[in-house]
């Protein structure tokens, strides 16, 4: 099963991580990253830019209006991803709790729709 | 086209005896199966390009020999490492001798390929992979692509599945006669596995995943062509047969989801029905039940039915009592769960579901709400089947799935108008 793990982030954990004494919860995540590739779990993923830079498209009077910024102002925000293929939800869980936002933000475990399935 | 066709499954057939004649010469079965990869590569182009080779047998072994010494070789020279030279110098040290080990069938050495993959401290996923490609001779592309996931991750499964097996010390050999059921067990499902995998309907253009059934098919001939008398791996073979020959008729046309009751019966594939029967029925004769020669039982009684309404429900609920006595599993009492109501009325089967739920005999699932939903319909009560084909098809993560389950729901909604 694949499942995708939303990382998310506050100005705080952002601040903590690119500022000095980073270097010890990017070890963290060196380590993490190392070991679900070895294992064959990583299937992929993606850290994303800061939220100023963002630019939101969506309707206005049915039309896609561009504006500069987020779609809403939040507390958290969308911070990046993986992809995982663990035999569980369980694993996927494990795997997104050891992540460093698990303890200063929050993380988010979604199954991937599988493009297969049985009759019922 | 025909002529690649033909390479490839030669080649395939072939992969996993250049396979173990090279761990048997050499030991060191990771190193073994890289240079097998490689020359299957190899074959796959040049054989069509420049022709079959007199002896395809003996052009891969050569191939195969030549790339392990030259891995090796530069493995010392990048190691200097003494050691090495031991691996080469006494290959038979990795096999216990035995009588005749010489001139051991082919079958034989199939099944210590299919041990060793499915070895026991491998994760299921990675039995899978290294099965596929140790024992079916696909590449790494090719299950990766099956699997849909990136090759390196494929890759990076094998590799560790490898060096599991190596770090296990698994001689290239049976296991020992006390374990070994536990072990073939394991054979049997890593192919069961595969199977499922490939049986799954799947929309989209992911085309190789079908061939995974034929492929768990292909595997599991040769292992009941090694082992002949187990009524389990005779019954997993049935199994597959049977509940292989509907393919055609449960994929619609639009790519979705024909359920058992609405399949075009016509489109079964009869000789393949025969099959499974005439392995099952010997099987039965033969051996003690088992969970397997159940399944393939079940399937057989379903495959032989004209239609659902003549279906034998009653025996088919005896199987599946049976089946949930020697392994229980929530799939198998949902199934139960079907096969009550078909009996005894959908009544029937929406109070067992209500027991086994009080229980916590069974979890919330995709799969619960889907049979509830349908024994709703069966009731006439339209308006709780509609909420709950809309709860299982928000439950469920398959596409097509979802897709069925909304065309339920949706059905049901427009005859309340």
């Amino acid at each position: 099963m694949k499942y995708m793990l939303l990382i998310y982030d506050n100005p705080d954990t952002r601040e903590r991580f690119f500022g000095p004494g980073g270097e010890s919860l990017r070890a963290e995540i060196d380590a993490l990253m190392t070991e679900i590739t070895e294992a064959g779990e990583l299937v992929g993923g993606e850290a994303l830019a800061d939220p100023a830079t963002t630019r939101t498209v969506r309707p206005h009077d049915g039309v896609p209006v561009i504006t500069d910024g987020p779609l809403a102002e939040a507390k958290e925000h969308f911070a990046g991803y993986l992809i995982v293929d663990c035999e569980t939800i369980e694993r996927a869980s494990a795997i997104a709790a050891r992540w460093p936002n698990a303890r200063t933000a929050a993380m988010e475990v979604r199954a991937i729709m599988n493009p297969s399935g049985t009759e019922m | 086209m025909n002529r690649d066709r033909r390479v490839e499954d030669l080649v395939r057939e072939l992969a996993p005896r250049v396979l173990a004649t090279l761990v048997r010469r050499y030991g060191r079965f990771d190193a073994c199966e890289d240079a097998v990869q490689e020359a299957l590569l190899a074959a796959a182009t040049q054989w069509p390009a420049d022709g079959m080779p007199g002896n395809p047998h003996g052009w891969l072994l050569t191939v195969a020999t030549r790339r392990l010494i030259e891995g090796l070789r530069s493995d010392q020279a990048r190691r200097r490492r003494e050691d090495a030279v031991a691996a080469l110098a006494a290959p038979d040290a990795f096999l216990a001798p035995g009588p005749g080990d010489q001139d051991l069938p082919q079958a034989d050495d199939t099944l210590r390929l299919l041990f060793l993959c499915c070895h026991p401290a491998l994760s299921p996923a990675s039995q899978v992979a290294l099965t596929l490609r140790a024992v079916g001779g696909l590449t790494t592309a090719e299950i990766a692509h099956a699997f849909l996931v990136p090759e390196a991750t494929m890759a990076q499964r094998i590799s560790r599945a490898k060096g599991a097996i190596k770090a296990s010390g698994t001689r290239f050999e049976l296991p020992p006669q006390e374990g070994r059921a536990a072990r073939l067990s394991v054979v049997l499902h890593v192919l069961y596995l595969v199977f499922n995998e490939g049986y799954s309907a799947t929309s989209g253009p992911h085309l190789l995943r079908p061939e995974l059934s034929t492929e768990a098919i292909r595997l599991a001939r040769v292992l009941q062509h090694a082992l002949p008398n187990d009524g389990e791996v005779a019954g997993l073979l049935a199994l597959m047969l049977l509940t292989d020959a509907r393919r055609s008729a449960r994929n619609g046309s639009d790519g979705n989801l024909v359920p058992l009751a609405e399949q075009d019966r016509a489109r079964w594939n009869r000789a393949q029905i025969a099959e499974g029967v005439s392995l099952l029925t010997n099987a039965l004769h033969r051996d003690r039940l088992g969970a397997y020669q159940l399944q393939a039982a079940i399937a057989a009684v379903h495959d032989e039915a004209a239609s659902t309404e003549t279906t034998d429900w009653r025996e088919i609920l005896a199987l599946y009592e049976l089946l949930e006595r020697l392994g229980p599993s929530p799939v198998v009492t949902l199934n139960r769960v079907v096969a009550v109501a078909m009996v005894r009325g959908p009544q029937a089967g929406l109070a067992l579901i209500a027991t086994l739920a009080a229980d916590g005999g069974l979890r919330e699932s995709h799969r619960l709400e889907a049979v509830r939903a349908h024994l709703l319909e069966m009731t006439g009560d339209a308006t709780a089947a509609l909420a709950a084909y809309e709860r299982a098809a928000t439950l469920t993560t398959s596409l097509p799935e979802r897709r069925y389950l909304q065309k339920r729901a949706a059905r049901l909604s427009d005859d309340r108008g």
